[in-house]
């Protein structure tokens, strides 16, 4: 098993805890309460190496945070040592995406890592896609627009839903998958160095973690 | 965009709501859960309320007289009442009362009032009293909602264990109320009704009545009292009246002059959306009175301390304030919590939360050293060491590096244990808050703590790494105890979440006389948040020295202070020595903490001036 760690970056009420809820439980409500700090999840996804046609079990460990400006204060904490970052905007909110990438140069800048695996997703898809709903509200952040924006910056991107759970699921799948292609990599990589041979050596594919069994590939 | 009273004694029909909607689906939902004929208000509420309140706004508590299940017996014992809020369904509890809620504090503490009824106390007690049953058939929606009206159900919680619990918890409670009546009759204040505004003077025993849990329905008044509130209004006459009025003018204007309206709209619907009173039946156009009360007393407060403005978690502390008492002592019961309990912590830079969360690393450094080593690696990491491994600012980095765990327990002191344990448990706390002030808030973290030990042992120690600092760019060499930590910060945050007997906490740890924790008074972390806050200081300017700080500044320039508290990743140890020198006198004299009754304090102090001494030698 591979584990992950993974941070909820966004502006306040854009909907970060309901897409860590649709993916770890499955469940919407209307109302959620607020985020006070953060708070810790985590949930397992299956994925296929391409290569091998084998299944790969990825663990998430995911950290919630609360969206507020003034939290952005302990948002270091969180994304330290992160290896994926969810940066959530609200499509009918456009001041909501230039909070999301407030975020994205934040990472950039402070954690600057190569292989931290940032992914941009507008969430509220179903707001703006009721047909023939009057109250349907309009789509403030075109999709063409953010998805520009992510390639610009080598980032994925997702439109979902919490509420009726499109898309969410795509969101972990592809990082799960990119995170597993950054890990073959080093694994092959160290492989080499070492010069050991055989697919079976116990060599870590992810963040290393020298002395806790329960985190190293099986 | 929204919508605010011009008073707060009036309704305003039309008011546009928070632009929230409901599909189909979740119509039927809401329906199934708040509407189908429930009662708007409380399950527990005394019938009494319904005509007058619920028709017009949330001004008036939801259990100020009477909190337990309603029975026929109840309602007589309230006729008092009922006459006078019949007669003007607006008046406020406090134009009722007023000035006979006194304000002063008489402060003689341990005032020799332990007359020998420790035993007297004793919560087996059986009572002739009661003739109440432990639910009340007499409240249709009971089966789902607490008497609060919050929903008996969680994530961990079931309906069943609740009502098993209940069943026992509230007989106790019973007990429990009969017992203050007598302390109350005793100590010669009136109880010809079931909402007295004096309590007795401050002793050891009422220390210990408090701490067994206030009646519910008193609650709101006792609060009051405990923490003067009465005092804070008195010299503040007419101020809410005028924040309203000019919340209003704001709102007409519609210059977007205050960034906090919006925030604040976006969580009123995320407060106690569980719970009965906060929650907007579907074909209500209107929000529901509670909802415009937390509104109104949100925005006032962002309007009278723009320092703190509005800080999501605020929300909680006004929402459950306004549970039990009317909407101005609501206000200045929040003015008084962030600034007397809890100063600093919802402040924009949130500093108060970090230092409450260094007091309380120390605390548990402190009192509970067999559960430290769980939150701690047990050697400090090298950032502020010097070549000998000594650690430059006295072992106390995790000051300003706070260990990952305080992001769980931030949370804990931002909303004072609201929803961070059951409703009763949270209750029990805020009752000590009032009467003890905020040490109770550390002791009470302690607590959980402690009760956290037999899930936390099974975890191994964590381990410092390989002495490299967890910098992204050195992924090799990060401290091994990343999954350690994450079970560590999953046992505490989901530990008090089932912990559905208050009982629990308190016999098991707070009433414990040999725990040492329970050493922990108000003047001891009055001292410690100063010792903490000037280190922290200190650390801010040696960052700033070593420049750690700087990458921050450069690429962003609209978050200065944001490294603090957070372990940086930018600094060597290579700086570290060259700068080491100009440190050592600002390291010798700033103080160690010693906790004045700890054992640990004395030892602390003086290896932390041996190990700067020899510091100083070798830097000649
Ligand atoms: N229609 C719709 N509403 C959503 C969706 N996701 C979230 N919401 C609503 O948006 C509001 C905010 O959602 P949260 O998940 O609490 O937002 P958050 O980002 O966690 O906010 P903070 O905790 O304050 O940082 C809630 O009322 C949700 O019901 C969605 O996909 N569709
Ligand atoms: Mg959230």
């Amino acid at each position: 098993m591979l584990q992950f760690k993974l941070v909820l970056l966004g502006d306040s009420s854009v909907g970060k805890s309901s897409i860590v809820h649709r993916f770890v439980k499955d469940s919407f409500d209307e109302f959620r309460e607020s985020t006070i700090g953060a708070a810790f999840l985590s949930q397992t996804i299956k994925i296929e190496d391409k290569g091998s046609q084998q299944e790969v079990v990825i663990k998430f460990e995911i950290w919630d945070t609360a969206g507020q400006e003034r939290y952005k204060s302990l948002a270091p904490m969180y994304y330290r040592n992160a290896n994926a970052a969810l940066v959530v905007y609200d499509v009918t909110q456009q001041d909501s995406l230039a909070k999301a990438q407030g975020w994205v140069n934040e990472l950039k800048t402070k954690v600057g890592e190569d292989d931290l695996v940032i992914c941009l997703v507008g969430n509220k898809l179903d707001l703006c896609t009721e047909e023939g709903e009057s109250s349907s509200k309009p789509k403030a952040v075109e999709s063409s627009d953010a998805e520009g924006y992510a390639n610009e910056q080598g980032l994925l991107f997702h439109e979902v839903s919490a509420k009726t759970g499109e898309g969410v699921k795509q969101v972990f799948q592809s990082i799960g998958e990119k995170l597993y292609e950054f890990k073959k990599h080093e694994l092959a990589n160290s492989k080499g160095r070492q010069g050991a041979g055989g697919d079976t050596v116990n060599v870590q594919l992810q963040r290393p973690s020298t002395n806790d069994a329960t985190s190293c590939c099986g | 965009m929204m919508d605010v009273e011009r008073s707060r004694h009036s309704m305003h029909p039309g008011s546009s709501g928070s632009g929230l909607r409901h599909s189909p689906r979740e119509t039927a939902v809401l329906i199934a859960t708040a509407g189908n004929g429930y009662p708007k208000k409380s399950p527990s509420m005394p019938n009494f309320h319904e005509k007058p309140f619920t028709s017009t706004n949330a001004s008036e508590p939801i259990l100020n007289s009477n909190g337990l299940p309603v029975s026929s017996e109840y309602v007589a014992d309230n006729s008092g009442v009922q006459s006078l809020t019949d007669g003007d369904a607006s008046l406020s509890v406090i134009e009722m009362y007023g000035d006979e809620v006194e304000s002063r504090r008489p402060e003689n503490e341990d005032g020799g009032n332990l007359e020998g009824d420790e035993d007297a106390d004793s919560d087996e007690l059986e009572l002739p009293t009661s003739g109440m049953p432990p639910t009340g058939s007499a409240m249709p929606n009971s089966d789902y909602f607490d008497r609060y009206g919050f929903k008996k159900q969680s994530n961990l919680i079931t309906e069943q264990d609740y009502d098993e619990w209940w069943e026992n918890y509230s007989q106790y409670c019973i007990r429990r109320k009969h017992k203050w009546k007598i302390l109350m009759e005793k100590s010669g204040l009136p109880m010809d009704n079931d909402s007295p505004n004096r309590f007795p003077s401050r002793s050891e025993k009422l220390k210990r009545y408090v701490r067994k849990g206030i009646p519910a329905e008193w609650r709101g008044n006792a609060w009051w009292y405990f923490a003067r509130g009465q005092e804070k209004l008195n010299k503040n006459k007419g101020i809410y009246d005028k924040l309203l009025l000019k919340m209003d003018d704001l709102l007409k204007s519609k210059t977007k002059s205050m960034p906090d309206l919006d925030i604040i709209e976006r969580d009123l619907n995320r407060t106690f959306p569980d719970n009965i009173h906060f929650q907007k039946e579907t074909f209500q156009i209107d929000d529901p009175p509670m909802i415009k009360s937390l509104r109104r007393v949100l925005v006032a407060f962002s309007l009278y301390n723009p320092k703190i403005g509005y800080c999501q978690s605020m929300n909680f502390l006004a929402g459950l304030l306004l549970l039990f008492m009317d909407e101005e002592r609501a206000f200045w019961m929040l003015v008084i919590i962030t600034s007397r309990y809890l100063p600093g912590v919802h402040n924009i830079n949130l500093e108060g939360v970090n230092v409450d969360q260094g007091v309380l690393m120390l605390c548990i450094k402190e009192y509970l050293p067999e559960i430290w080593q769980y939150i701690m690696p047990q050697t400090s990491s090298k950032h502020f060491s010097l070549n000998n491994g000594t650690s430059l600012l006295g072992g106390n980095d995790f000051l300003y590096k706070l260990p990952p765990i305080t992001l769980c327990t931030a949370s804990w002191f931002m909303s004072c244990f609201v929803g961070v344990l059951p409703i009763e448990g949270t209750l029990r706390i805020w009752d000590c808050l009032f009467y003890e002030e905020s040490h109770f808030l550390f002791k009470i973290s302690l607590a959980i703590f402690k009760l956290c030990e037999p899930e936390l042992i099974k975890l191994k120690p964590l381990r410092n790494g390989i002495g490299k600092n967890p910098i992204r760019g050195q992924r090799g060499s990060q401290m091994s105890n990343g999954e350690s930590e994450m079970e560590v910060f999953q046992i505490v945050q989901t530990f008090p979440k089932q912990l559905i007997n208050p009982n629990e906490l308190f016999d098991r740890v707070i009433f414990k006389r040999r725990f040492s924790l329970n050493k922990l008074d108000q003047d001891e972390v009055d001292r410690c948040r100063k010792y903490v806050s000037s280190q922290r200081l200190k650390y801010k300017h040696y960052s700033e020295i070593m420049g750690t700080g700087h990458r921050n500044n450069n690429n962003n320039s609209n978050n200065n202070s944001n490294d603090i508290g957070i372990a940086s990743s930018s600094s060597n140890s290579a700086d570290g020595e060259k700068m080491a020198g100009d440190i050592i006198n600002d390291a010798l004299s700033s103080e160690v903490y010693g906790f004045k009754k700890g054992l640990g304090g004395v030892h602390w102090n003086n290896s932390i001036k041996a190990k700067v001494k020899q510091m100083r030698k070798k830097k000649g």
